[in-house]
């Protein structure tokens, strides 16, 4: 591909604060943004793949349902639902009858929300915990700044509060404390969740906090626009003229002075650092009055703060620094819970794991992005694998006693009706061997996930990646190559090889504590359990023993010292060779064991499509040529016109791709309207408008009914539109939202 | 008690000012609810219990002379005064000083600063609020006494503020009254104080606003106004060509190495100690800087590490532990001359278990010897090969390209090193001078993603590359193709900064892009990836 076909024109938008850079790219656009886009950009993306998931669960002679609304997933799901409800029977004609297929459909779609849902919950809580410890930290810095402040002096009175002169106190003291928070993460979009964690963490302990993002901070509006959003987020009523007296009024009219003011900056590198000085030394002056505690994040290293801030602002920062876990750390902590752990029962094959595990390190590398591709995995899954929905009870530990048991029966006999009914039915006894196949399944996967987890422990003080070693885990060629212990060369700098070697290597102490944590880990699996409990006793003996040989010996002579070191070598190995033996007995990867189809998702081809942009593409191509689709008799005929019958996202799509390259959104919506309306009954509406408002409302669309239906098409967010089109270029997609600028049509 | 007492009747005053819905009703009931408002609060325009001369000079050493100059300018009880001027640079207790001397003289004043008025409307509302000694508070929805956008409008209110104000200080001095219920406030000037006025510089019809200002005295006519400038700029830095009053300037210069030693030994408990630390450190550390904000962090992170080594209170301090304590603070001193900003680690009050430590220590162990040249974030492979590529594309010159990044895919490094003529050399001197003067290069986007491409081909040839490497790129597949997710990911970058947009091309029209990393950053990022960054970086 020749680069010089790309031409890159800046434009920004008239009144939008953002820079906005459009590359044209052989005909198709592409927009990215350099400010405060991206979280837009996300709410796009999200969108889509919620539209792909409905996608996949419409079979293939209903597929434009699912664009009509994208706003909250559960509705869309519910609402293509119903229309699917509704649907007319005559399509069907593959399986012998449409209510069974009905059955298999609506199953399928339970178990996919089922299992979805427990995964986001899971993901969610582990994310939001992971940050537990540093965000004690921070509150209790916050405290002893306020401290530090309110020592300094306080205000008596209303009348103190609001004089706009500053407290005389020393130069020395007039200073702001500032938390440096680094994300160590250059993708500020995963961390926007972490900074709104926080902000509630801390107004839970009950100190006032306000977020400000980079918005906020730029050129055009000046300080006066921080000032804004603190007045916003702080006081009730809005206000017109805005100024840092009412904040402090404000503060003197809490009746609880004891709280801190805790003002959240998101991204310190996206701020304009003029504005931002600025903002730092006004607050420093107010400090006494309003006791404002900054916490700024930081996406790459310390030195920003001095290359962006003025030297006076620096000045006046008392600056503190909080380290967050790593987006690595936080991989490791969402995968162990998701996919080792198995909260849900869903898991993915060795190809998959090794797909996702390089699409994060040299792709994408936002946790959000693996989230969204294994979401992905998960729809697909659910939608090709007939059997997957027995997923649903699959994970529930009491699902396999009693009643639950039954249950499971239940649900694969209904299945069995479903599906397997143009082969024949499954007699009880081909039922109850399913059950036990299930049963034995899951008692494998416990295992594996038990050894998979003692041996990141060991792995850990390496830092190994959870990823690379779920995909040593799951290879299928893991058995078949041998056993780990005895081809060390072969696996040499492998995951599984470095966390043995680890516990040949650990000192004594943290040998102790590994053993102890895989106990801890093996509780639920008795035979590990015992397993460990033998090591720990072992262990506690040879050491015993070694005391004993080292108490008669007062001088430690060399000799003696590399007895020593023998025997704490002896003391490691046993360690290790437990580890090998978990391997080589407990460790059987999914792959290899026997209907592991219905748990484990194996298709990267189609995944890795999926992430490339087919299903958009598929979008497209049908929102152009949706009559051809619907084979209504309303708008099909001849091909090229756009009819007010058809569905409004496709109009609106298509209209769209007319415009070309830049879509000016009066225009736009202009052209909308006269495909509703035409341009007679345009004129008639607004002179019937003067006349008579009210009777003519049921006949004619007003403008608002036309704005709310041309909106479905667009994702509004703020006072910004953005158009859910996505250009193509001949062979490649571009997914390319595009930024509309203001809905003001000024 | 006669304090609370005004105080109460203040509140319930303003109250019964907001309840007032529109302006017209305001101005009409406005002489009536001056005269109800005037005597009670005007304690609002004074700064608080007034202090005696000597407590003032001494809170403030070394500004003997700008003190008395000031209250010799400001004149006797109301003896009319033309505009002051008083600048230096920041931190000389330009403000602290004006503020303290009304306090000293108890006349009624308005504080005004740029800082917190960031645009004439707000500083307009914000000197009428003031003056019509009205509080923004809940009680009336924070709105101002007046709502004034311009300049016009902002002379007549004033004017009409001002005159009844003056009016009321004058009627009640006349009057005789038993003493306790006297004016707490001395006088009837009223003084007008700007601070940081170089601030309005930076507005955006900056002249106009000063210009404004400065006429504001002539516009306004009334004897009974003094006006006080303060800013960190001398008055020839704003346009003085225009016909104003004249204003007498009061400059405040930096303090002298003695000023600053008695304003640190003023609170200091044990003023033996820390004047011993003074000497040690005032001399190096002044020559850098004079400014006290500067200073006082400096000393008194210093401070501590000076008392470090001294076990109890009672600790002689004699010659020989002097020049002990000298020589552990000195390599401190050295340090805290060359940073100019300082991060602490924040250290948990509550001490750690026992067990917790030793783990954590062990881990520090393992950790320390990598620590120091790994990166601090988290990048992924494509983007740190965009950052790469972006660095040599700021760093290099374009017509070096090809001989980089030829068809072998490599640096071919024996084709340069052929001899080159005295005269080249020296053009080749010139241009690296130039590269270090101009800073990093500006490029083409074009050129950012060939580049790109080159590398991660070379990337993708290379042996080590562990698993996955026939599509490293994650998707895509097949060769290096620009997906959107290339181009999010430069957006990515260019968000934290790493690459800005610069000028764009005069002939071109189309935007350029610089790499603002450092050498440093871009050779731990290709360390990361094994990547032989130093073979492609051209030097002399």
């Amino acid at each position: 591909m020749s680069f010089s076909a790309i031409k890159v024109e800046g434009s920004a938008l008239r009144s939008s604060m953002k820079e906005m850079v459009r590359f044209s790219c052989k005909g198709a656009v592409l927009n990215f943004w350099f400010q405060g886009e991206a979280q837009a950009f996300l709410c796009v993306v999200d969108l889509l793949v919620t539209m792909f998931i409905l996608y996949l669960f419409i079979p293939p002679m209903q597929t434009h349902f699912v664009l009509h609304r994208a706003s909250s997933g559960n509705h869309d799901r519910k609402s293509a639902r119903m229309k699917m409800d509704n649907a007319s029977p005559a399509d069907y004609t593959g399986l012998n009858s449409e209510c069974k297929d009905g059955l298999w459909q609506q199953l399928q779609r339970e178990a996919f929300e089922i299992v979805w849902s427990k995964i986001e919950n899971t993901f969610k809580a582990v994310l939001k915990n992971i940050n537990g410890d540093a965000f004690n930290e921070i509150h209790s810095w916050v405290l002893e700044s306020f401290q530090a402040i309110r020592s300094l002096g306080s205000i008596s009175s209303s009348f103190e509060a609001i004089r706009p002169f500053p407290i005389a106190i020393d130069a020395a003291s007039k200073c702001l404390h500032a938390g440096l928070v680094l994300t160590r993460n250059i993708e500020f979009v995963d961390d926007l969740m972490t900074f709104e964690d926080l902000a509630e963490n801390l107004r839970s302990r009950g100190c006032h906090v306000a977020n400000l993002s980079s918005l906020e901070f730029s050129y055009d509006n000046g300080t006066s626009g921080c000032i804004r959003s603190l007045l916003r987020q702080f006081l009730s009523s809005p206000v017109d003229a805005v100024d840092m007296s009412i904040l402090s009024s404000w503060y003197f009219a809490q009746g609880n002075r004891d709280a801190p003011v805790v003002v959240i900056l998101n991204d310190l590198e996206r701020c304009c650092g003029h504005v931002l000085s600025d903002f730092i030394i006004m607050l420093s002056e107010w400090i006494v009055k309003i006791p404002v505690i900054l916490i700024i994040g930081v996406a790459t290293t310390l030195d920003v703060p001095g290359e962006m801030l003025h030297f006076n602002a620096l000045q006046c920062l008392r600056m503190c620094k909080f380290i967050l876990q790593s987006p690595m750390e936080r991989m490791n902590a969402v995968v162990e819970a998701v996919l080792v752990k198995n909260c849900s029962g869903f898991s993915i094959s060795h190809k998959v794991a090794v797909f996702l595990k390089n699409y994060f390190t040299n792709h994408d590398g936002t946790l959000s992005s693996l989230i969204r591709a294994l979401k992905i995995a998960c729809a697909q899954h659910f939608s090709t694998e007939p059997l997957s929905c027995m997923l649903k009870v699959f994970d529930e530990q009491e699902s396999f006693h009693g009643e639950k048991c039954g249950f499971l029966h239940e649900v694969i006999s209904a299945c069995d009706r479903a599906i397997l009914s143009s082969m024949g039915k499954m007699d009880e006894e081909g039922i109850q061997d399913m059950v036990s196949t299930l049963i034995e399944l899951k008692k494998m996967q416990d295992r594996w996930s038990v050894v998979v987890l003692c041996l990141y422990e060991a792995a850990k003080c390496r830092q190994v990646n959870l990823l690379d070693l779920l995909c040593e885990a799951l290879d299928p060629d893991l058995l078949s190559s041998g056993r780990i212990g005895c081809h060390k060369t072969s696996i040499k700098g492998r995951a599984m090889y470095c966390a043995i070697q680890n516990v040949r290597e650990l000192p004594e102490v943290m040998v102790v504590n590994l053993v102890k944590s895989w106990e801890k880990h093996a509780i639920a699996i008795p035979e590990i359990h015992g397993k460990v409990k033998d090591l720990q006793y072992n262990l506690k003996f040879e050491n015993g023993r070694r005391r004993k040989e080292d108490l008669p010996v007062i001088k430690r002579t060399n000799q003696n010292h590399l007895n020593a070191l023998g025997g704490s070598r002896a003391f490691n190995e046993t360690a290790a060779n437990f580890l090998e033996c978990l391997i080589n007995d407990f460790m059987q990867p999914l792959e290899c064991m026997p209907s592991h189809e219905i748990v484990c998702y194996k298709n990267v081809e189609k995944l890795k499509a999926a992430l490339a942009g087919d299903p958009r593409r598929q979008i497209q191509v049908d929102l152009l040529g949706s009559c051809r689709i619907l084979q209504c008799s309303c708008c099909s005929g001849d091909g090229g016109t756009l009819r007010p019958s058809m569905q409004d996202t496709s109009i609106m799509y298509i209209l769209s791709q007319e415009h070309g390259d830049l879509i000016n959104l009066y225009d736009w919506y202009q052209c909308f309207k006269l495909i509703l309306q035409p341009l007679g009954k345009v004129n008639q509406k607004t002179k019937q408008n003067q006349g008579k408002k009210d009777n003519n409302e049921d006949e004619e669309l007003s403008e608002v009914a036309i704005q709310s239906r041309g909106s479905c098409g667009c994702k509004a967010k703020g006072d910004r539109i953005i158009c859910s089109g996505w250009h193509m270029d001949s062979d490649k997609v571009m997914t390319s939202p595009v930024t509309l600028g203001d809905f003001s049509t000024d | 008690m006669a304090r609370e007492e005004s105080l109460r009747a203040t509140k319930r005053i303003t109250r019964s000012a907001s309840s007032a819905p529109t302006p017209e009703k305001k101005s009409g009931f406005k002489t009536k609810k001056t005269a109800d408002l005037c005597s009670p609060s005007l304690t609002d325009l004074v700064y608080g219990d007034p202090i005696s001369l000597d407590a003032l000079l001494s809170t403030f050493p070394g500004r003997k002379a700008q003190i008395l100059e000031l209250i010799k300018l400001l004149g006797h009880l109301n003896s009319p005064t033309l505009p002051l001027f008083i600048y230096g640079v920041p931190s000389t207790g330009k403000t602290s000083i004006i503020l303290q001397l009304f306090r000293h003289l108890n006349r009624p004043f308005v504080y005004s600063s740029f800082r917190t008025c960031y645009n004439p409307r707000s500083f307009f509302e914000s000197v009428l609020n003031q003056l019509l000694l009205h509080h923004r508070d809940a009680s009336n929805g924070y709105s101002s006494a007046k709502r004034c956008d311009r300049p016009s409008d902002f002379v007549d209110l004033l004017r009409d503020a001002l005159t009844s104000l003056i009016k009321r200080l004058k009627g009640s001095v006349k009057k005789s009254m038993p003493p306790q219920l006297a004016l707490p406030v001395d006088g009837h000037m009223i003084y007008l104080i700007f601070d940081h006025l170089e601030l309005v510089r930076e507005w955006g019809k900056s002249s106009s606003v000063l210009h404004f200002l400065f006429n504001l005295y002539d516009n306004l006519n009334i004897p009974e106004v003094g006006f006080i400038f303060l800013s960190n700029l001398a008055p020839d830095m704003f346009c003085s060509n225009m016909s104003y009053v004249e204003q007498i300037p009061v400059y405040f210069p930096s303090y002298s190495e003695d000023d600053i030693r008695q304003i640190f030994l003023r609170n200091q408990e044990n003023q033996k100690l820390y004047s011993s630390f003074l000497d040690v450190v005032l001399r190096p550390l002044s020559r850098i800087t004079r400014r006290l904000d500067e200073l006082s962090p400096t000393f008194a992170s210093l401070y501590m590490q000076y008392c470090k080594p001294i076990s109890g209170p009672d600790t002689v301090l004699n010659e020989d532990m002097k020049r002990r304590l000298y020589s552990k603070l000195n390599p401190h001193i050295t340090s805290a001359c060359n940073e100019t900003f300082r991060v602490l680690d924040y250290a948990a009050p509550e001490a750690e278990t026992s067990t917790k430590f030793e783990m954590k220590a062990c881990k520090r162990k393992l950790e320390s010897s990598k620590k120091s040249d790994e990166l601090d974030f988290h990048l992924s492979t494509s983007a740190k090969y965009l950052l790469i590529s972006a660095f040599l594309a700021s760093r290099n010159q374009a017509t070096l390209d090809a001989s980089l990044f030829d068809s072998s895919g490599g640096p071919d490094g024996r084709k340069r090193r052929r001899k080159v003529s005295q005269k080249v050399m020296a053009q080749q001197e010139t241009a690296e001078d130039d590269l270090h003067t101009k800073g990093p290069g500006s490029f083409p986007l074009e050129r950012l993603l060939a580049i790109f491409q080159c590398l991660s081909s070379v990337a993708e040839g290379s042996p080590d590359e562990d698993g996955g490497s026939d599509d490293w790129l994650g998707i895509g597949g097949e060769g290096a193709v620009v997906t959107t997710d290339i181009l999010l990911q430069i957006s990515s970058l260019s968000n934290v900064n790493f690459i800005v947009r610069g000028g764009s091309c005069p002939l071109e029209g189309s935007t350029r892009y610089k790499c603002m990393v450092s050498e440093d950053l871009a050779l731990k990022v290709a360390r990361s990836l094994k990547f032989p960054l130093a073979k492609y970086i051209y030097r002399r």
